[in-house]
């Protein structure tokens, strides 16, 4: 025999076997995140250094993370959850997966920013705006999202795909300042204007109304910075959209940890979730991103619109889980595509 | 035939192994009953209609697709003696080592205005055309035919290699025409090969998660994913996948019905088909055929696999945490590998030789793994795992379980095909010799389906290596293979952090690949 399927195989067993003992180091703090890892690295380094404390990440998309904290129930070996969106974490709470968290840590926070049986804390905020071509002088009517429906912007819109969460989170705040008719007309209008043409990626968004192939588009604010930081010349701008006397304000969407109900290390998870509310973590979570930090009187990137210089809508963050099958029906019942 | 104990003996190791591998049915119908009649009603009319239609619209245009693909590329191959043979089965083999998420990431990023088509397009058609769009059924089918054709080429091109100048001889003799003998034999011949290659590239498409989420087209698996992540509604994902599963055993059962209705064994002693010296004008047409297939399947992407990576080495991105997750892969897919032919064996030798109700059944339940979504059999395997043996839950073991079990029937399906080509008086001669049962398969049986062992194993190697789904929620704490790292990098748009990924994702299985164009090599001997 040239070449033996048993060799093969008996180092397929080998492998398996060293394998399974490659430790999985006991006294590591398991992180699972639905958010970049790039944007929690750096931080969470900063707390290894100033605690000794080493933690794990386990990455991937929040909703599945959450599907799978889920299913293992008491098995699980995360101690903390990180979401880039507070449904998850509101649909967490609701489905038991996390443990309270002391007041004196979650005092700092706002409270429409965390949860009211304690099982979630906001860390980061991002606003839900509009990026527009500075040289595209036929958008200035736009003040409002709901503009955005107007036949005028036919060809010139940008959204994303209607399984984006931020996209979800956003329609959510929507539905419940105006009610659910007029959220369907508006998505209706904006069905037409896309002409099913819509976008896997906010980034993209940007660098095509950058580029001039769209006039104006629907997106996280910290992706127009991102831009930025890369094509300084780019001839794109935010603007804030619902603002005035009667504007209901922009949408607002956080990022926020929980605890595992079943987290054996609660105390370390503790002195973790504490070093992200502190003055230090806040700063350091927020700035990567360019989002805002949720403590109040620190302050996010200078190059964004300075927190409360403009009218944010006021829905509780946990509105956005507890109306998220609602907002899915609707956007399912319109067909967005 | 063989004495009836040592078939029982089979027959008991078969079901056993088919019964593992249909746990992942167990759970998705477990949760499918505790469905209402009224949630199936609405599931019925509101979804199924058009997940339906979408899913088999796209099976059967991938399915021509790779058709044209595949059976011209193997028959040029096979055929014809030319300048580079060697390498071009090689080419045609390694798309395979492209996962389709990849292919729709690279496409997605080459057809977009600044990218190398999109700008060739703006070249040749002008700047205010734009370049066709792939989120639709075309470009879907563009994807997956790419990254799936080479399945019908490999057992088409080996089955015309294989295929014996006896027959075709005599046929000619009998005053058949070269077309008539085409028509009437050869194709005959290999229509089993085609039938088993677009089996695997239905059943490819059919259970896909990457490439359709990523060109967001509404198949099965990706209503199944949403139905499970965005609204934590397993019972109606289970109930999709009851209905996906139902799609998919019926195409089996068709397919096998095809395969099964003609057995040909050729006499030991008779000659293989040599192929003919190309003309200089042949040279032309298959380099040109060849090299259009080559350079959408494999060169454009490639190109852009090294681009991307030269920027990360430039930028020293690729680090000892890389070599983490190449080892990572290279040690799960081995496992995969390894534990799923060995499963597959009393599988494929008993299914090969006894043909009743329960050997059927077997092959249908192993087949379950295929034919459900990635997510759903990571789920099953998940709930059932921590249901009875908790202790195994968080190791490596239970991702290479879900790995053996989603591939299990890629190696069933090349072993039986080698093992039918084992005339069974081969292995009666070696038990009226004396021999014992294990001696007899030791020295007999496994020598001769070597071949399709070796298949089996690299088939699954490379589909696991591939893997995304079911990987990215069974995968140990922080444990990331390759395929994770494209999908968290892509996901981010770290382009340069996902191509050296892919990258070594096709040197990895280059050698593997070797293993692959060593049968049909020694063929020609």
């Amino acid at each position: 025999m040239r070449f033996s399927v048993r060799h093969l195989w008996v180092l397929g067993v080998l492998l398996t076997g060293t394998a399974s003992n490659t430790a999985f180091s006991e006294d590591a703090l398991v992180i699972y995140s639905g958010r970049s890892d790039k944007f929690v690295k750096p931080v969470l380094a900063a707390f290894t250094a100033e605690t000794g404390i080493p933690v794990k990440i386990h990455a991937g998309k929040s909703t599945a993370l959450l599907t799978k904290l889920k299913l293992e129930g008491n098995r699980t070996t995360a101690d903390l959850f990180i979401s880039n969106d507070a449904g998850n974490l509101y649909k967490g709470s609701e489905f038991g997966l996390f443990q309270a968290i002391p007041d004196d840590i979650l005092g700092v926070i706002p409270a429409g920013s965390r949860a009211k049986n304690k099982q979630w804390v906001g860390l980061s905020a991002r606003a839900r705006v509009l990026v527009v071509n500075t040289g595209d002088t036929t958008v200035e009517f736009v003040k409002s999202v709901f503009d955005l429906a107007d036949p005028r912007l036919q060809g010139k819109l940008a959204i994303t795909h209607s399984s984006n969460e931020s996209y979800i989170a956003g329609v959510t705040v929507y539905m419940l300042e105006v009610g659910k008719e007029k959220t369907a007309a508006w998505l209706t209008g904006m069905k037409g204007n896309v002409r099913r043409s819509v976008y896997n990626k906010h980034s993209k968004i940007v660098a095509d109304v950058a580029a001039g192939k769209k006039a104006i588009g629907l997106v996280n604010h910290y992706y127009i910075y991102r831009h930025l930081a890369k094509h300084p010349d780019a001839p794109i701008s935010i603007r804030l959209p619902d603002q005035g006397k009667d504007g209901m304000g922009v949408a607002w969407n956080v990022a926020g940890i929980a605890i595992s109900r079943y987290s054996k290390k609660a105390e370390q998870a503790q002195a973790l979730v504490k070093f992200l509310v502190g003055e230090k973590g806040q700063a350091q979570f927020a700035k990567v991103n360019r989002e805002y930090p949720v403590r109040p009187g620190i302050a996010a990137a200078k190059e964004v619109p300075a927190a409360g210089s403009f009218k944010v809508a006021d829905v509780p963050m946990e509105e956005l889980g507890r109306q998220r099958t609602a907002t899915l029906d609707l956007l399912e019942s319109v067909g967005m595509p | 035939m063989l004495p009836a104990r040592w078939l029982s003996l089979r027959g008991v190791l078969a079901t056993i192994v088919a019964v593992l591998a249909a746990v992942p049915l167990l759970f998705v119908v477990g949760s499918a009953l505790q469905l209402g009649a009224e949630e199936w009603r609405s599931l019925w009319s509101v979804r199924l209609p058009e997940l339906m239609w979408n899913t088999l619209l796209l099976a059967v245009l991938v399915a021509f697709g790779s058709i044209l693909l595949g059976v011209s590329t193997a028959w040029l191959i096979a055929r014809r003696e030319f300048v580079g043979r060697r390498l071009a089965i090689w080419l045609m083999v390694m798309p395979l080592t492209i996962p389709t998420y990849v292919f729709a990431h690279i496409y997605i990023s080459l057809t977009e205005s600044d990218g190398w088509l999109g700008r060739l397009w703006h070249f040749l058609f002008g700047a205010s055309s734009s370049p066709p769009e792939l989120y639709n059924v075309l470009g879907v089918t563009f994807v997956l035919t790419l990254a799936g054709f080479s399945y019908v080429f490999l057992l088409v091109q080996d089955a015309l290699s294989r295929s014996h100048r006896s027959i075709e001889e005599a046929a000619r003799m009998q005053g058949a025409t070269p077309t008539e003998v085409m028509r009437r034999i050869t194709l005959p011949l290999v229509r089993p090969a085609v039938a088993a290659g677009v089996a695997l590239v239905v059943l490819h498409v059919l259970s896909d998660f990457g490439a359709v989420s990523m060109l967001r087209y509404q198949t099965f698996t990706l209503s199944i994913y949403l139905q499970m992540s965005g609204r934590f509604d397993y019972q109606s994902a289970a109930g999709l996948s009851l209905v996906l599963v139902g799609l998919s055993l019926s195409f089996l059962i068709l397919e096998r019905f095809f395969r099964n209705r003609q057995r040909f064994y050729a006499g030991a002693q008779s000659q293989r088909i040599q192929p003919r010296r190309a003309s200089r004008f042949e040279h032309f047409v298959i380099w040109s055929w060849l090299g259009t297939v080559v350079l959408f399947a494999l060169i454009l992407p490639l190109a852009w696999m090294l681009v991307w990576s030269w920027q990360a080495w430039q930028n020293d991105l690729i680090d000892h945490e890389f070599w983490g997750y190449v080892r990572n892969s290279l040690l799960v897919a081995t496992a995969a590998a390894s534990v799923a032919v060995v499963l597959a064996l009393p599988l494929s030798l008993y299914h090969a030789r006894v043909r009743s109700w329960l050997s059927h059944m077997q092959i249908q339940l192993a087949s379950v793994g295929f034919v459900l979504p990635g997510p759903v059999i990571a789920l099953g395997i998940l709930s059932v795992v921590l249901a009875t043996l908790p202790w195994l839950y968080g190791g490596l073991i239970v991702l290479v379980m879900a790995m053996v079990v989603r591939f299990l029937p890629l190696a069933v399906q090349s072993q039986e095909a080698a093992v039918q080509q084992l005339t069974p008086s081969i292995e009666q001669a070696g038990r009226s010799l004396g021999a014992g049962p294990l001696e007899n398969l030791w020295r007999v049986v496994l020598p001769v389906i070597r071949g399709g062992m070796v298949s089996a194993w690299v088939l699954v190697f490379i589909d696991t290596l591939k893997e995304l789904p079911a990987t990215l929620i069974l995968r140990p704490t922080g444990f990331d293979t390759l395929p994770v790292r494209i999908w968290i990098e892509a996901s981010e748009e770290m382009l340069e952090l996902a191509a050296p990924a892919a990258l070594m994702l096709v040197i990895g299985t280059l050698p593997i690949l070797w293993f692959l164009t060593r049968p049909i090599r020694e063929n020609r001997a």
